[in-house]
């Protein structure tokens, strides 16, 4: 599914931040993605999702160079990919509702074909009474649970999390790790970005550990 | 750039229903949020220029149809005459010789109507330029012969023209033909001054949506970028932003429209109001413009005008985002 050689990054003439990364992420997998703070795995997590090139190696994402896609293209793969992002990345001027529509509003689908997928997925994650809150309203543990339900909405064959559960008391990333988990039983592949020791005791799951470049697999 | 057969294939593809709905206002929009919202795209001021710019093409646009339209009836009627002019100098009876030329035309094939004209006539032709006098009387100003020819079978006017210089002395026919050349420079050098007002409006219009869209792109980058994440493709995005043109362009182009209309409805009195009591300026006016009104196709090409600017509005618009989305790439 995700293929990785030799990848190295560097952001214009700075230092490398990713160092020979090598590795492989087969359909149905469950990773987290860890290592210390500035380690690198927003950048990964970034390659990953095609956002960034690489300085140099191979990518290949669901099969395709990734590096020789066009942009639409790309549009199509990030299509089968969830992201979930640190900073949440919700529009202010869409109501909960409509932000965790937004993917299938983008795929092309009719608004009765999704509605009450929506609401029911909103009020899984706890969000049955802020479907129609703004983010500005939301408090940072409402955001993230937005986000997440906009990533998995479209149920992706690849879910990317950074930092998922930074924001939400034990209950709710208890219950978002059961998403995930969930989630990847259907078939999707998911890789977690996180230093929270807590979450990954919780699973049985590989971990990609980033130090000082490199990626190791234990 | 997108190629003509992506944009052709693009267009049958079109979510119309939801393109046509960006025409509203916002305030009788469907309820679902649209992803780039109006207020973020330069409104007001955009609206202004591009209605203002619409008024100009649909003023240039209509006055050259209506200049065209008046020329070509003109020279219709010109030439379907021809005028003998006869010499009064060195002529001892002109009246009589007025006869004997209006007889001589009247038996020529191809002449349907030889209407002479009076001295008073004649004096009154000069009127315009000289004024009311009682001098002209006195002047020796050429008699004039209107001739009306059949243009389905029209006379040998070389023939005619070599016979009058026989048989009279001092007589020489005009076929308008120099009229008819000039009037057609005219309103040739008329049409090219339209079609130049019109691509600098065009240009403008252009340069305006184009700085337009650029703007709404940098004010709007966080949404394109949550987009792109999302899996939208370059034609979603450049569609979420042209709508919003379309319907700006649109709204702007038919206000610009109507007040051209407007004017046109509106020009036989002001016509009317700037010529006084109905002097030369008013007649020299209806001779370049007629009557100064616009006819049904003349208003057609106004609702072509707001067709053409509202297309103009979401080609640029659509082109301009592209563009700006392969530099974020």
């Amino acid at each position: 599914m995700i293929r990785f050689e030799n990848v190295g990054l560097r952001y214009g003439t700075g230092p490398e931040i990713l160092r020979d990364v090598t590795f492989h992420v087969l359909p149905g997998s469950f990773h987290f993605l860890t290592g210390p703070s500035g380690a690198g795995k927003t950048s990964l997590l970034r390659l990953l999702f095609m956002s960034i090139r690489p300085s140099r190696g191979l990518i290949h994402v669901f099969g395709e160079n990734a590096l020789a896609l066009t942009p639409a293209g790309r549009a199509e793969l990030r299509r089968r990919i969830g992201i979930v992002f640190q900073d949440f990345r919700l529009l202010d001027h869409l109501t909960t509702w409509e932000n965790v529509a937004l993917p299938l509003r983008v795929m092309g689908k009719k608004e009765s074909e999704y509605r009450e997928d929506v609401t029911d997925l909103l009020r899984w994650v706890g969000l049955g009474d802020r479907v129609d809150a703004y983010p500005e309203i939301l408090s940072g543990g409402e955001k993230q649970r937005a986000a997440i339900a906009r990533a998995v909405i479209g149920r992706p064959e690849l879910l990317l999390a950074d930092e998922p559960t930074g924001n939400v008391d034990p209950l709710i990333a208890d219950r978002l790790l059961r998403l995930f988990v969930e989630l990847n039983r259907l078939g999707t592949s998911v890789i977690i970005a996180t230093h929270d020791y807590a979450l990954m005791d919780q699973l049985d799951a590989p971990r990609l550990v980033l130090y000082e470049g490199h990626l190791d697999l234990r | 750039m997108i190629s003509a057969r992506a944009f052709i294939d693009d267009l049958r593809e079109y979510p119309w229903v939801n393109l046509l709905a960006g025409l509203l206002p916002a305030r009788f929009q469907p309820k679902t949020a649209q992803i780039v919202p109006s207020a973020s795209i330069a409104g007001n001021a955009l609206t202004v220029v591009i209605a203002i710019m619409s008024f100009l093409a649909c003023l240039t646009a209509g006055a050259v149809y209506m200049v065209n339209q008046s020329a070509r009836a003109w020279v219709n009627d010109i030439a379907s005459e021809i005028t003998i002019e006869l010499d009064p100098v060195n002529t001892a009876d002109i009246e009589k010789k007025m006869t004997l030329v209006s007889l001589f035309l009247a038996k020529q094939s191809g002449i349907t109507r030889v209407k002479p004209l009076t001295a008073e006539d004649s004096a009154k032709l000069l009127e315009p330029w000289l004024g009311r006098s009682d001098a002209l009387s006195a002047l020796p100003i050429p008699r004039l012969i209107a001739v009306e020819i059949d243009r389905s079978n029209p006379p040998d006017i070389e023939t005619i023209s070599a016979a009058l210089s026989q048989s009279f002395e001092g007589v020489t026919l005009d076929d308008h033909r120099r009229w008819r050349a000039e009037i057609r420079t005219l309103t040739r050098s008329a049409a090219l001054g339209g079609l130049a007002v019109l691509g600098l409006v065009a240009a403008a219009t252009i340069a305006v949506i184009v700085s337009a869209t650029r703007s709404a792109m940098a004010s709007n980058r966080e949404i394109i970028e949550v987009l792109h994440f999302v899996g939208a493709n370059e034609r979603f995005i450049s569609r979420e932003f042209e709508r919003h043109f379309l319907g700006l362009g649109v709204r702007a182009a038919l206000v610009g429209a109507v007040g051209a209309m407007l004017v046109f409805l509106l020009l036989p009195v002001i016509m009317h109001l700037l010529g006084g009591d109905g002097g030369t300026s008013v007649t020299e006016m209806s001779r370049l413009v007629g009557s100064g009104e616009l006819d049904f196709p003349g208003y057609l090409l106004c609702v072509l005008v707001v067709f053409v600017v509202a297309s103009l509005c979401v080609i640029t618009s659509r082109l301009g985002v592209i563009r700006v989305l392969k530099s974020y790439a």
